[in-house]
C-alpha cells in the first residue's frame, strides 16, 4: 500500500501511461518528479541538476524529534540535534530527503513528513501556500541577533516562518594567479580580462557567468539591480508585491543592455552554463567568475589561488547586487512533535556555537551576527562574501517567483546570444511573467 | 506398467486430471506463507488505522481475501497464476490511471477549506505590542495524571514577577518554595508537577491552549520554555463566509477557492483549498489561446520524433545485426556485448553527456568536425542533436531485437533463395525483411509509443528549448509530455489538474496510433 500524495500520483500517472503504452523500451528509464531546475537556484546555482528520484525517507515514528535534510547538512544538523537530545533527555532523528523541498511538501500533505526541515529561504511562499509550515514566534531580542535580512527573508506576509543559520550570495572569484587585483568596474573587469586572455593563450573566456542556453535570472538580477531595476516592487508589509512586476522597468532594461554589450564582445555567452563553468574556471581558463561560496571547494581542490570580492559597479549605473539566500530551519505545520520542535528552533539553534558549528560544516556566512563576527575574523573567504552581499535584498520568497524564472532568464540568455534586443525582450518577457502569475 | 494393471480401475467418472497429494512439506510452507500475508496485512491495516486510511484498509481486505480464496482451497488453478500480475496490475497500472483520472477533474490541490481557514488563522497570529515575554514551565496540578491533568502556565515575566496561567486566566504565583534556573524558568513549585519535554510533547492539547488575556488575546507556548501573548490578526466569519483582517479592516472573500480581497486591493492568500472543476482543465485546454497555437506545432514535431527515432534506430540496428549475423564473422560475442553497452549506461547519465557534448564552444561534437553549429540553441539543429542522441541511445535495442529475430529465420529459407537464384539484396528485401517484420513489428510500435513519451531525453539535453523569442512555454525540441510538464509547473502554483488532464489527452493520441499500428502488422501477418 504504497501511497503518494495526489500530485505525485498524477505525475507517476503519466509515467505509467507512458509506460504502459510501452512494451519494450529503447530508454529504461522514466521522468522524475523533480522542480524545475530554475527553482533551485539559491542552493544548487552549481549543482548538478536533479537527475532521478529517490523515494522520500520513511518517517521514524518512535522518536521525539524528526529533522529532514539534504545529505551535505545531515552529519552536522545530526550532531547538533543528538547535542540537543542529549540536553532534553530526548531522541532526535535526521533524515536525508534527496530532493528535499519535494518530499517534504509531498510527505507532509499525507502526515508523513518531519517535523522540522531544513531549507533555502525562497521555498517559503510555496510551502506557506501549500500550509506545510508553522510560523515561528521569535522574539524581538532573539530577532534583533541575528543579520536584518535574514530575518526579513524568513519573512511572509509580515509572519516570521524560519530560523536562520546562513547567508549565501555570488560575488567576483578571480583567479589571483592571472589576475592579482580586483576589479572596481565592469569595464576594468572586461579590459584586464582581454588583456589577460590576450597574453595567455590558454585563457578563453574573460569572464564565467552562467548563462547556458534557456538562461540563469540569479545572475541576470544583479545587472538589473546596480540600476535601482527588479523582479518585484514593495508590499505594504515590506515584502515583495506580485503584482507589481518591473522586469520592463528602466533600471532592469538598463541591466539588460549591459548584458547584451557584454554578449556581442564576447564576454558573456550561453554556451557557458551550470555544466561547465565551474569546471572552466578550475582549468585556469578564465581570471574572473561570478560565483558563490559553493565554488570554493572545488577551485581549492583543483590547487586554484583565488580571490574574492565585491561584485563590479556598472558603467552609469552602481554597484552589482546579488541575491541573497538564507538558509533557514523550518517548523512543519504537520509536527508530530511541535513543542519540541519549536524549542529547538527558538532556543537552540540561536545560539552562538550552534551556528557556529553549521558554518564549520558548510562554510557559508553564519545570520547570527555574533557568529559572523567570529567567523570573519578568521576566514577572509567568508567575509569577502558576505560584504559582497551586505547591501543586497535576499531572493523574494513569494509564490510568484515561480512564474519568473523561466521568462527571465531566457530573455537574458537572448539578450546575451544577440537574438533580440533588450528593450524589447525585455518588455516581452515582463508580459509572460503577468501573464503566467495571473494564471494563478 | 506391472504397477497399472495391480490397480483398480479409475471411479466411473470421466479421467479428469486431480494433482497428487502434495508433500507434507509442501503442505507446511504454503499455509505458513499464507498465514505470514494475513499477519503482514493485518500489521498494515492498523498502521492504516493509525494514519486514518479508511478506503485503504478495505482495498487491503479484499486483496487478502482473495488472496485466501485462490490459495487455500485446490479450486481455481488458473487464478492462483494470474492474482499476482493481477494485483500488480491494479496497484501498479489502473490505480495511477484511476489517480491521474480523478485529479484531472479537480483543481489539483489537496488540502481542504477547513484545514486552509484554520492555517491562515494561525498564521496570523502576531505578538501583541509591547507586552512581555515570559520564561515559561508547563505543569498540572500536584496529583493529577501529567498526560491528562488541566494544563497551567508557570510564567517568570522579564522584571522576575511569578505567574500562574490556566485557560481561565492569569493571576500571581506566590514565591514560596519556588525554585529557577538561572534564566528564570521555574523548575519547582509547590503545588504543581513541572512536565518534561517528553511530557509537554505528548500533550497534543498544547496546540489549542491558551491563557486569556486582554481583549482577545492569549498567551501561548513556543516551544518548552517560552510564552508570548499573541492575537489572531485574522478571523473568519462562517455565515458570511468571509475572513476578516481585524488590523486592517480588510475583508476577504472566495473566489476560485482561496480567499481574495473583497475590494480587489492588496494581496489574496496564497493558499488554495481542492475543488471539482467538472470538464474545466479539458475546456483549458482546447481554449487557451497560447496552449492551442503551441499543441499542433509541438505534435508534428513529436510524432516526426518518435517516427524518425524508430527508423533510424531501426534501420541502424537491423544493418548491424545483419553484419554480425554472418556466420564468417569471429568473435561476435565481444562485438555484441559492446554494441549494447549505450543501452546498459543508464539514459540520463548518456543524456546529460550528450548536452555537453553538443555545446558550441566546448563540446566534443563540434571540435571533432569543425563545425561551428549551434547545436542546443538553434532550432533545427537542437532537433537533429536530439535525434542523434537518441539513435546512439536505441539503437543496441533494435539490434538485440533484430539478432534474435535473424536467428528465428530458418536457413532453409535463405538455402531455397539462394538455389532459385536470389542475389543477396533480392533475399534481403523479399525473405527476410518480411519475415523479420512479423516479429519485430509490435516492438516498433511499442518502441514508437515509448519515444513519444521520451521526457528524460528531451527534459535532460534540451530542456525542450530552444525557445522562441516571446512564449518561453513552447520550445522547438519539446514533445507533448515534456510541454505539459512545463505548463503545469509554470504557473504560481503547480497545477496538478492540468498536467493531469494533458496526459489523458496524450494517453489516447499514443492508444490510438498504437491500435492503428498493431492492426497494420496483424494484417502482415495474415499475408504471411
Amino acid at each position: 500500500m504504497h501511497k503518494r500524495v495526489i500530485g505525485a500520483m498524477a505525475i507517476s500517472g503519466v509515467a505509467a501511461l507512458a509506460l504502459s503504452a510501452c512494451g519494450g523500451s529503447s530508454t529504461p528509464s522514466t521522468p522524475g518528479t523533480a522542480a524545475p531546475a530554475a527553482n533551485d537556484t539559491s542552493t544548487s546555482a552549481a549543482a548538478p541538476k536533479p537527475s532521478s528520484t529517490t523515494d522520500a525517507p520513511v518517517r521514524d515514528a518512535n522518536v521525539d524529534l524528526v529533522i529532514w535534510t539534504d545529505a551535505d547538512r545531515a552529519p552536522t544538523v545530526k550532531k547538533i540535534a543528538d547535542a540537543f537530545g542529549q540536553e532534553q533527555g530526548i531522541t532526535t532523528s535526521v533524515q536525508i530527503a534527496v530532493n528535499t523541498r519535494q518530499q517534504f511538501k509531498d510527505a507532509t500533505k499525507v502526515g508523513k513528513g518531519p517535523d522540522i526541515v531544513v531549507g533555502a529561504h525562497d521555498w517559503l511562499g510555496e510551502l506557506v501556500q501549500e500550509n506545510t509550515v508553522a510560523p515561528i514566534q521569535l522574539s524581538a531580542d532573539t530577532a534583533s541577533q541575528f543579520s536584518r535580512q535574514s530575518i526579513n527573508a524568513a519573512k511572509f506576509n509580515g509572519q516570521n516562518y524560519g530560523v536562520p543559520y546562513a547567508v549565501e550570495n555570488i560575488a567576483l572569484m578571480r583567479n589571483t594567479a592571472l589576475a592579482p587585483d580586483a576589479p572596481k568596474t565592469m569595464d576594468e573587469l572586461v579590459a584586464s580580462g582581454k588583456a589577460i586572455k590576450a597574453k595567455n593563450p590558454k585563457v578563453t573566456n574573460v569572464l564565467l557567468q552562467q548563462v547556458g542556453k534557456v538562461g540563469n535570472a540569479y545572475y541576470t538580477y544583479p545587472y538589473m539591480s546596480a540600476f535601482g531595476g527588479g523582479i518585484f516592487g514593495a508590499s505594504a508589509d515590506g515584502g515583495f508585491d506580485p503584482k507589481k512586476v518591473i522586469v520592463d522597468s528602466k533600471g532592469s532594461v538598463q541591466g539588460a543592455e549591459v548584458l547584451a554589450k557584454l554578449g556581442k564582445e564576447g564576454v558573456l555567452s550561453t554556451n557557458v552554463g551550470d555544466d561547465n563553468a565551474e569546471g572552466l574556471f578550475d582549468a585556469g581558463k578564465a581570471p574572473y567568475f561570478f560565483t558563490g561560496p559553493w565554488a570554493t571547494t572545488n577551485a581549492k581542490k583543483a590547487n586554484i589561488k583565488y580571490a574574492i570580492s565585491d561584485l563590479p559597479t556598472l558603467d552609469g549605473g552602481g554597484q552589482m547586487q546579488p541575491f541573497l539566500g538564507v538558509q533557514l530551519f523550518y517548523v512543519s505545520a504537520k509536527a508530530k512533535n511541535a513543542a519540541i520542535a519549536q524549542e529547538f528552533v527558538t532556543n537552540y539553534l540561536t545560539k552562538k556555537d550552534v551556528q557556529l558549528e553549521l558554518f564549520k560544516a558548510l562554510g557559508r556566512p553564519p545570520a547570527l551576527t555574533a557568529a559572523y563576527d567570529e567567523v570573519a575574523a578568521s576566514n577572509p573567504d567568508v567575509k569577502a562574501f558576505f560584504e559582497a552581499g551586505k547591501d543586497s535584498k535576499p531572493m523574494p520568497n513569494i509564490p510568484a517567483m515561480n512564474s519568473v524564472w523561466g521568462p527571465l532568464g531566457q530573455a537574458s540568455a537572448d539578450v546575451i546570444a544577440g537574438k533580440a534586443g533588450a528593450q524589447a525582450r525585455f518588455a516581452s518577457a515582463q508580459k509572460e511573467i503577468v501573464a503566467n502569475i495571473n494564471k494563478g | 506398467m506391472s504397477l497399472a494393471t495391480k490397480t483398480p480401475p479409475a471411479p466411473a467418472s470421466p479421467p479428469t486430471y486431480h494433482s497428487p497429494k502434495p508433500p507434507l512439506w509442501a503442505v507446511i510452507v504454503k499455509w505458513a506463507a499464507l498465514a505470514l500475508v494475513v499477519v503482514v496485512a493485518f500489521y498494515l491495516a492498523t498502521r492504516l488505522a493509525d494514519e486514518g486510511y479508511g478506503l485503504y484498509i478495505v482495498i487491503l481486505a479484499i486483496v487478502v481475501m482473495a488472496v485466501l480464496v485462490v490459495y487455500s482451497t485446490r479450486r481455481s488453478i488458473p487464478m492462483k497464476y494470474l492474482l499476482p500480475g493481477l494485483i500488480l496490475l491494479l496497484g501498479l497500472q489502473v490505480w495511477p490511471i484511476i489517480m491521474t483520472v480523478s485529479t484531472a477533474f479537480t483543481n489539483g490541490q489537496t488540502i481542504t477549506k477547513a484545514e486552509t481557514i484554520t492555517a491562515i488563522e494561525r498564521n496570523s497570529v502576531r505578538e501583541v505590542a509591547g507586552a512581555p515575554r515570559y520564561k515559561l514551565s508547563i505543569a498540572v496540578k500536584e496529583g493529577s495524571d501529567v498526560a491528562t491533568g488541566n494544563l497551567f502556565f508557570l510564567l517568570t515575566s522579564p522584571d522576575g514577577a511569578l505567574k500562574v496561567g490556566d485557560e481561565k486566566g492569569l493571576s500571581d504565583l506566590p514565591a514560596d518554595g519556588v525554585v529557577k534556573t538561572d534564566s528564570g524558568k521555574i523548575t519547582k513549585a509547590p503545588g504543581f508537577t513541572v512536565l518534561n519535554a517528553r511530557q509537554i510533547n505528548a500533550r497534543k492539547d498544547l496546540a489549542t491552549f491558551a491563557v486569556p488575556s486582554t481583549d482577545g488575546s492569549g498567551i501561548k507556548a513556543v516551544g518548552l520554555s517560552e510564552a508570548f501573548e499573541g492575537r489572531a490578526t485574522v478571523t473568519y466569519d462562517e455565515a458570511s463566509d468571509t475572513l476578516k483582517n481585524t488590523a486592517t479592516g480588510q475583508v476577504y472573500v472566495v473566489k476560485d477557492a482561496r480567499f481574495v480581497p473583497q475590494d480587489g486591493k492588496g494581496q489574496a492568500f496564497p493558499q488554495k483549498w481542492v475543488e471539482n472543476v467538472g470538464f474545466k482543465n479539458f475546456q483549458t485546454i482546447l481554449t487557451d489561446s497560447s496552449i492551442r497555437s503551441g499543441f499542433l506545432k509541438i505534435f508534428a514535431w513529436n510524432i516526426a520524433f518518435a517516427a524518425l527515432s524508430v527508423i533510424t534506430t531501426f534501420i541502424l540496428g537491423m544493418l548491424l545485426a545483419l553484419l554480425f549475423n554472418d556466420e564468417r564473422l569471429k568473435g561476435k560475442s565481444y562485438y555484441r556485448a559492446l554494441l549494447v553497452l549505450p543501452y546498459a549506461i543508464p539514459g540520463f547519465v548518456t543524456s546529460l553527456l550528450w548536452a555537453s557534448m553538443f555545446n558550441q564552444d566546448y563540446g566534443l561534437v563540434n571540435s571533432l568536425t569543425h563545425l561551428d553549429v549551434d547545436w542546443l540553441g538553434n532550432p533545427w539543429a537542437a532537433k537533429a542533436a536530439i535525434l542523434i542522441a537518441n539513435l546512439w541511445l536505441g539503437f543496441p535495442y533494435m539490434f538485440l531485437i533484430t539478432t534474435g529475430a535473424l536467428q528465428s529465420i530458418p536457413s532453409d529459407v535463405r538455402e531455397a533463395a539462394k538455389i532459385d537464384g536470389a542475389g543477396p539484396a533480392r533475399t534481403l528485401r523479399s525473405i527476410i525483411m518480411p519475415l523479420l517484420l512479423v516479429a519485430v513489428g509490435p516492438l516498433l510500435i511499442a518502441s514508437f509509443a515509448f519515444n513519444f513519451n521520451n521526457f528524460s531525453l528531451v527534459y535532460l539535453l534540451t530542456g525542450g528549448g530552444p525557445f522562441d523569442s516571446d512564449n518561453t512555454s513552447i520550445g522547438n525540441t519539446d514533445l507533448l509530455i515534456t510541454y505539459a510538464f512545463r505548463l503545469a509547473f509554470s504557473g504560481t502554483s503547480p497545477d496538478y489538474g492540468l498536467a493531469a488532464a494533458v496526459s489523458i489527452i496524450i494517453f489516447f493520441i499514443v492508444a490510438i496510433m498504437s491500435y492503428a499500428g498493431f492492426r497494420r502488422t496483424a494484417s502482415l501477418e495474415e499475408v504471411n
